[in-house]
């Protein structure tokens, strides 16, 4: 059992991260507003859905139009449709401190019961005739906060900011899967070993394997997202289509020879070749696309930012050491296997 | 390689009925805050690790068949 | 006395390999004037491209311009080096190995292949030139940028056609295999020549002609550390 210790630690730290990662709720946040274009000088009811919060009539509720960061607009009354359903009568003055073309100003809900969300730029105000006097600010109050873990509410993503532990670890685990083949490809060119060639072949197999696993994930995710299953302006999918299709190579290369050792010497070569020439490539993608829907690349907040908040980095680190442990685990298996074909052919001899 | 291409050929399929199946019903995706999508997910990371395993015990069955003739 | 000694040593060193890959030169030239037939197979080859590009596309606009004419000299190039390894036969290929070093093997194909694939990518330009009149603005950059192209792709398809060289099947495990690799280059390179089509606003083309050299630098590495591993078998 002691010996077996990373092997626990990799299947508890998947099955963690399945369990958290399904459990803890989403914080609420506002699915849409209607109407969203507003005029000057009228009054409006605005009707608000919202996900993951449940309303009553007990608590009361404010709503705001946040205009910056000192002013903003309160709702004049508030209403309870329904569980999750809103409608916040607010009268729109014919001017606003921020007064820009085109922008979009963000609506902020806060009550007791589910803590106080926002949704960024979802208003957008057009004005006919400026009013300057007939300003009143009511800047935004003392706003609740819940105590309950939660992951945060992104539009578009939804529930599917889950994804993170489950597709994004996949790539992290490839990764670190072909590095360790690579340098067992090396170590086989120094000591002609063949059973360290086994240990190259089953690595690669499990790597091509969380490869796909990835690739497949990630474009279900794409579609839900971003509407297509692939993109060609996406570099990350690139890079990972470019890995993928080195190690078909490589399994191609393998398999067109019959001598073992010849096989296991110039496949050992090739992935190591492979493998230098795609180090460049970490430079050249920043230069040569600057769009990424991916965060991190081109304008999208990094992770460490926004993107993977405190709550996320506990279910998402756990979820990549495991899963690496779960593919060194597979890998582990597979060469044993080999190892176990290739003795038995030994003593045929 | 033959092991690999009929783990290849089956996630394709499993997950081309899948995709059909999702483009319908973007609607309730939609409703449900997409956990569907996470759902998928999950399952096909599951179906993928199940066919490694199905494509390991027909090699185990093969050496054990071996063993069976040599002795 | 001792490092006088290792000098002296090490020089007679470089002029032993310089002289092995000048008499490699030598020869690779005189095999591709005998068989005049494989050099003249790649030039028709990229006359014959560009003949049906044109033919098929009748104008083309900048961009896709400058797509096309590295896709042909990648073609070209990888039909172009495939047979510098695949076309001696495991016998003189084993002589060649008891008379030379390794290094001066793999390093006088690259030379001759760059060289090679210097007069395939000219010849394309040219044709180009002629069946639609040239996009190129600034000059200097893009014959930069075919000097590098050819420099990138010979080192890496001369490496993979010497693992390819080894098995059966060389010619389609080449496209297979140099594919991939060959992809950071490729990508590098139209980015520079669509700069110098004056596609895209010129900043710190310095640092991309950087980073091509540092991949070529990294790509001979490879070849030199590596090569000596697949050469006698």
């Amino acid at each position: 059992m002691i010996k077996h210790w990373w092997k626990v630690l990799g299947a508890g730290l998947v099955l963690y991260s399945l369990i958290v990662g399904l459990s803890v709720p989403l914080k609420s946040g506002v699915l849409d507003v209607s109407p969203s274009m507003l005029q000057g000088g009228k009054s409006y009811d605005l009707i608000i859905n919202t996900y993951n919060a449940t309303f009553s009539d007990e608590n009361p509720i404010d709503v705001w139009i946040k205009v910056d960061d000192d002013n903003a607009l309160a709702a004049r009354a508030v209403k309870v449709l329904g569980e999750t359903k809103l409608s916040a009568h607010f009268d729109i003055p014919n001017y606003f401190p921020n007064e820009k073309e085109n922008w979009a100003y963000s609506i902020i809900i806060n009550d007791k019961t589910n803590g106080a969300f926002i949704r960024p730029r979802s208003i957008a105000v057009k004005f006919d005739q400026i009013n300057k006097e007939i300003w009143k600010n009511n800047p935004v109050g003392s706003l609740y906060k819940i105590d309950k873990m939660t992951f945060p509410f992104r539009s578009v993503l939804y529930e599917t900011i889950r994804n993170t532990y489950y597709h994004v670890p996949m790539w992290f685990a490839m990764t670190i899967i072909f590095l360790v083949s690579v340098f067992y490809s090396i170590k086989y060119l120094r000591k002609k070993d063949p059973l360290v060639d086994l240990k190259v072949r089953s690595l690669t197999t499990v790597g091509v394997l969380l490869g796909f696993m990835g690739l497949i994930t990630g474009s279900l995710w794409a579609r839900s997202t971003w509407g297509t299953w692939w993109t060609f302006s996406e570099i990350k999918m690139n890079m990972a289509a470019i890995a993928l299709l080195i190690y078909l190579a490589y399994f191609v290369l393998r398999n067109s020879f019959d001598d073992e050792e010849k096989r296991a010497k110039i496949s050992a070569v090739y992935n190591v070749f492979a493998c230098m020439a795609m180090i460049p490539l970490l430079f050249v993608i920043p230069r040569v696309v600057t769009s990424s829907l991916h965060p991190g690349n081109g304008g999208n907040p990094a992770i460490g930012g926004e993107d993977l908040d405190n709550t996320m980095r506990m279910v998402f680190y756990p979820a990549v050491i495991g899963w690496i442990l779960m593919g060194i685990w597979l890998a582990t298996l597979l060469y044993r296997v080999y190892k176990i074909e290739y003795k038995l052919l030994d003593d045929d001899v | 390689m033959k092991s690999i291409k009929f783990l290849l050929t089956f996630l394709f399929v499993h997950i081309s009925i899948l995709f059909s199946f999702a483009a319908e019903t973007d609607d309730i995706f939609f409703r449900s805050g997409k956990i569907y999508i996470v759902i998928g997910v999950i399952v096909i990371i599951f179906i993928g690790i199940i066919l490694f395993l199905i494509s390991l015990e027909r090699k185990v069955k093969r050496l054990e068949n071996q063993i069976n003739i040599n002795e | 006395m001792f490092l006088v000694m290792k000098n002296i040593f090490l020089h007679l060193q470089c002029m032993n390999l310089g002289t092995e890959i000048l008499v490699l030169l030598k020869k690779e030239l005189v095999l591709e004037w005998r068989q005049k037939y494989a050099i003249s197979g790649i030039l028709l080859y990229v006359l014959s491209t560009v003949f049906i590009v044109f033919v098929s596309a009748r104008e083309l606009d900048p961009s896709t311009w400058n797509s096309f004419f590295w896709i042909i000299i990648l073609f070209a190039s990888v039909n172009a080096i495939t047979k510098s390894f695949v076309q001696e036969g495991g016998n003189r290929q084993l002589y060649y190995y008891s008379l030379v070093s390794p290094l001066a093997v793999i390093i006088s194909k690259i030379v001759y292949n760059v060289g090679l694939l210097l007069l395939i990518s000219i010849l394309t330009f040219f044709t180009f030139g002629l069946f639609s009149g040239s996009p190129v603005q600034d000059l200097n950059q893009f014959w930069l940028a075919i000097f590098l192209g050819s420099l990138g792709f010979s080192i890496t398809f001369t490496f993979i056609s010497a693992i390819a060289s080894k098995s059966n099947n060389s010619a389609t495990l080449m496209a297979i295999l140099g594919f991939p690799v060959v992809i950071p280059i490729l990508l590098m390179l139209i980015k520079l020549s669509s700069s110098a089509l004056g596609l895209e606003t010129k900043g710190n083309i310095d640092n991309d002609i950087l980073i091509l050299i540092g991949i070529d630098f990294l790509l001979v590495g490879m070849s030199i550390i590596l090569f000596p591993f697949l050469w006698r078998d």
